[in-house]
């Protein structure tokens, strides 16, 4: 048997027992996310079409999975799906600027082997789709912070009906710095333990601090993480910053 | 008021000490020619040669252009002085990009014919950029979350000097095998990022119990089930960067990888257990053990899609050369997605398994000081 099958098998198991029917939402939320970036990558082979846009429809799409499908339409998840989508507008004109800067896109020398024998001339714009997945590898850490501080501040709101607007974004960025160091945690180590073979390439090789900073693979990784530790950061101000107008609006018109 | 005011001296401190070594390193990073034993040359006039339309031999249409490139060395002994370079590149940039000027280089000096220098670029500088993003992102994380922001960045930094001092380790003793260095790691890794966002107290070692139990946890289950099937449906081949043996280099990063996640959900059941607990002494065992679960279902599918979402889409690019190389699509699946799968679905299976095992640690905890008390 398949190993994968296995592992998915016994994932979908444990989250059953653990959260029963939420459990089991979530494991088919994985599945189509997946199918998303799968048909992502299928528009993303046709050279006239732009990567960009494509990345951010299909943000729109894994923001609809994973916030209206798993939660419920309501202002929390479509608060948190509105800083969501502009903290990745930010973020993803960021990095197309530094990627050109840095000329990142494609494959490093270390990876030479790997792409050996196949054709590189094949159209399609490497330096867009580079930033796309830099976009795709944060989207799911920056969901989590947007509704953790929208759920959040709507109960303080409930609780506490009489706050300020100042109180109330106060309350949301102090929700998000709690959330800050553990989520930018996961990323890092997720990247870590995916690029261990590499440090251990670059260990064996003895390459110089030099030539591992200048290395096209290396720049892109470190782009990636910090990319990725910037847009959990920037959708803290965004997210309280929303909710904070719109709680006291609500609260203004009732 | 006093607390206040030396509160905002300590900022202003940290703040100036950033900004120095902020400047500094932007300098040096400016003026670091030198300090390259590769010769460096900045690029100040292009001149476009021809563009060539290609299509390969699966009809992929491209363009090829050829660039000659005037570019002033920056070091070596050739310093100041003129070097012809020769640039080919395609629109679609896999392996190669334009150069503009301003851009600077490394070569190779090939060849002096009478005080004409010609070469060969090899690598681009990118030491410059790599920098400003880095303090751009020390700079928002500071903003935003403050005193919480330096401890991320303070525990990123470490956690990096600690995995790079480990393998040094091992890749300079032969008989130090990398499980166990990467145990070690993921024992100092967890007790660093933990103690360092959550402090000193009960309710951090309850996290650190519970992430050791629940790596070790799921690093049986997968290695189990890795072992069982004999690796089937994995394709090792395609594992890049390999010096070393595929399989240890494999399990050590899947380790490492879903720590991250393991942490995340371990710190956040054992602090909302202990707020409970926090709020009303009395609380029963079975109450903690219920407000548990539910937390867990909260947090499960989101933790869960970050792995998924930063596993998956790092092969976007390969698997688009792939495709548009003919490849069957099952087979390009098959040999890229196929690790970043398994190491997606292991951390899943870590974040779940930590659940359960994080809500009981936190209660084992609470019980402990119950009966002390």
């Amino acid at each position: 048997m398949n190993a994968l099958v296995w592992l998915a098998g016994i994932l979908l198991v444990l989250m059953v027992i653990v959260g029963g029917k939420s459990g089991a939402r979530s494991f088919f939320s994985l599945f189509l996310n997946f199918g998303v970036i799968f048909f992502t990558m299928f528009f993303m082979l046709d050279p006239s079409a732009n990567p960009i846009l494509i990345t951010f429809i299909a943000s729109t799409l894994i923001g609809c999975i994973s916030l209206f499908y798993i939660n419920e339409v309501n202002s929390k998840t479509t608060i948190a799906f509105i800083s969501t989508m502009i903290t990745i507008v930010i973020v993803l004109s960021f990095i197309v600027f530094v990627s050109q800067k840095l000329m990142i896109q494609g494959f490093g020398e270390e990876e030479e082997e790997a792409i050996a024998g196949l054709s590189l001339y094949i159209g399609v714009n490497f330096m867009k789709i580079g930033a796309s997945v830099i976009i795709m590898s944060t989207i799911g850490a920056i969901m989590d912070v947007a509704i953790s501080i929208a759920s959040t501040m709507h109960e303080v709101c409930r609780h506490n009906p009489a706050i300020s607007r100042k109180e109330l974004f106060k309350t949301g960025i102090s929700i998000g710095r709690d959330i800050l160091g553990t989520d930018t945690n996961t990323l890092f180590f997720a990247f870590f333990g995916g690029y261990l073979a590499l440090l251990i390439w670059f260990k064996d090789l003895e390459y110089s601090i030099g030539e591992i900073i200048n290395s096209k693979i290396f720049s892109s990784e470190m782009i990636l993480i910090l990319c990725a530790g910037m847009g959990i950061a920037l959708v803290i101000p965004i997210a309280s910053w929303i909710n904070a107008n719109y709680l006291v609006r609500r609260r203004e018109k009732s | 008021m006093n607390k206040i005011r030396n509160a905002t001296t300590m900022q202003w401190m940290i703040f100036s000490i950033l900004a120095l070594c902020c400047i500094t390193t932007l300098i040096f990073v400016n003026h670091n020619y030198s300090f390259y034993d590769r010769p460096i040359a900045e690029v100040v006039d292009t001149t476009m040669e021809e563009a060539i339309d290609v299509t390969d031999l699966h009809g992929n249409e491209d363009t090829l252009f050829i660039q000659n490139i005037t570019a002033v060395l920056k070091n070596s002994e050739e310093k100041g002085q003129q070097i012809h370079l020769n640039n080919k590149y395609s629109t679609s940039g896999a392996y190669d990009q334009q150069y503009r000027i301003g851009n600077e280089l490394f070569v190779s000096i090939d060849s002096k014919t009478d005080g004409d220098l010609a070469g060969t670029i090899t690598d681009v500088k990118r030491d410059k950029y790599v920098l400003v993003v880095a303090w751009i992102f020390i700079f928002t994380l500071i903003l935003v979350g403050h005193k919480q922001g330096l401890l991320a960045i303070a525990s990123f930094v470490i956690n990096v000097l600690l995995l790079s001092f480990a393998l040094d380790i091992y890749v300079n003793y032969s008989n130090v095998s990398l499980l166990l260095v990467c145990g070690i790691c993921i024992l100092l890794f967890t007790a660093i990022s933990l103690l360092l966002v959550s402090g000193f107290n009960e309710k951090t070692y309850a996290a650190i119990a519970a992430t050791l139990i629940a790596t070790a946890a799921s690093l049986s289950v997968t290695a189990l089930v890795i072992w069982l099937t004999s690796g089937n449906g994995l394709r090792y081949e395609e594992m890049q960067f390999l010096t070393r043996p595929y399989h240890t280099v494999f399990m050590a990063g899947l380790f490492i990888g879903s720590l991250g996640a393991i942490m995340d959900v371990a710190i956040t059941m054992s602090s909302s257990i202990f707020a409970l607990y926090e709020r009303d002494r009395d609380i029963s065992i079975k109450a903690l053990r219920a407000s548990g679960i539910g937390i867990g279902k909260d947090i499960m599918g989101t933790i869960t899609s970050i792995l998924f979402f930063a596993y998956i889409s790092g092969s976007i690019p390969m698997l688009i050369l792939y495709l548009k190389n003919a490849s069957p699509v099952g087979f390009a699946l098959s040999m890229n997605l196929s690790l970043e799968l398994a190491r997606a679905l292991a951390g899943g299976i870590g974040i779940v398994l930590t659940i359960p095992i994080g809500l009981y640690t936190a209660i084992f905890f609470i019980e402990r000081k119950r009966a002390r008390v």
